[in-house]
């Protein structure tokens, strides 16, 4: 009964990636889009707190949004990098979909 | 600009007949907008009016069908706050045609 | 059956449009009688404190509107505890009689229902 939470804000001027780290449940899945990949930036608390999240919660990042800010380099193990064939993908798999619009 | 002459007075009318200015309306302007509708206005139409402007005073907005029904019901009693009486009254279309009869906006929920 | 839908309102009544769109979102629900619930997250919880007096910056009465959300049929109102206790505001002054929710409690509210809209 799964949810894929999409956010695509920046964590750094807005709340949407704190709240939906608060709300998500351990087998939910997350995915990063537009500024919200600045939360994978090395030595920041976001992504620091996206490693230890729960082995169970699948982390998704865009890789054409990662590209963009040229943060394909620096990505940790357990974000995993999608296009959006696989965006489709995973948004057929999921039960319901949270956008943080 | 679609308008209404009542008693000497240009009223504005938004382009589907409902008036511009909550503040506009009185009663003949609302027998004038009922003629319109091919609708002569008792005193059971007049209760409804009357209350459909007091919702807009409290609530700040037109309801759809069922919250008009639900406080008809709250305020009138079951008797009338029912879909078969306001139907009968309002021509099918109680939420619309009584909102635009009240003076009040064309109700933005109702689909 | 109707599929069951929770919005998320998260923002204040003055930061855009944004708070009127899901109250919007929940009427037009409503007027179809599909089960709804509304969850009053981040600065979503500012909509519940009353009086306000939107009329000082033009503005039409949210919480006016909101109180006509049980005439809509909408008697599934959530607040965050966190929310409301981050911004100060007391939950015995609020406008509508919410449920007041931790963070656990959120998660598996989320859970019970077929469709999430955030706005």
């Amino acid at each position: 009964m799964a949810t894929l939470h999409l956010v695509s804000h920046s964590p750094f001027t807005d709340s949407r990636l704190a709240s939906c780290l608060r709300l998500l449940d351990s087998d939910d899945a997350l995915l990063l889009m537009g500024d919200a990949v600045y939360a994978l930036c090395n030595g920041t608390s976001f992504r620091e707190e996206l490693e230890s999240l729960a082995a169970s919660i699948s982390v998704f990042a865009l890789t054409e949004d990662l590209q963009a800010r040229d943060l394909t380099q620096t990505l940790p193990i357990r974000v995993k990098s999608i296009g959006y064939p696989e965006f489709v993908k995973l948004s057929c798999h999921y039960l319901r979909i949270n956008s943080w619009l | 600009m679609k308008s209404l002459l009542v008693e000497g007075k240009l009223i504005q009318l938004d382009p589907e007949g409902y008036l511009q200015s909550l503040d506009d309306w009185s009663e003949s302007i609302a027998s004038a907008l009922a003629q319109g509708e091919g609708l002569i206005l008792q005193p059971e139409h007049w209760e409804i009016l009357l209350l459909l402007r007091e919702f807009y005073q409290e609530f700040q907005l037109s309801p759809a069908t069922r919250p008009l029904v639900k406080y008809v019901a709250l305020k009138l009693g079951t008797d009338k706050g029912n879909s078969l009486h306001l139907n009968r009254l309002f021509k099918g279309t109680p939420a619309k045609l009584a909102a635009k009869l009240a003076g009040l906006p064309k109700p933005s929920n109702c689909l | 059956m109707a599929r069951s839908m929770l919005i998320i309102t998260r923002h204040s009544p003055w930061s855009g449009t944004s708070a009127r769109e899901a109250l919007d979102v929940v009427l037009a629900g409503g007027a179809f009688e599909l089960p709804l619930g509304l969850l009053f997250l981040d600065d979503g919880v500012f909509q519940l404190i009353s009086p306000q007096h939107p009329s000082s910056i033009q503005q039409k009465d949210l919480t006016a509107n909101l109180q006509a959300l049980s005439l809509f049929g909408i008697d599934e109102l959530y607040a965050s505890n966190r929310s409301l206790a981050e911004r100060g505001i007391a939950a015995d002054s609020l406008s509508l009689p919410v449920k007041i929710m931790q963070d656990d409690e959120l998660t598996a509210l989320i859970k019970r229902y077929d469709h999430v809209i955030t706005i």
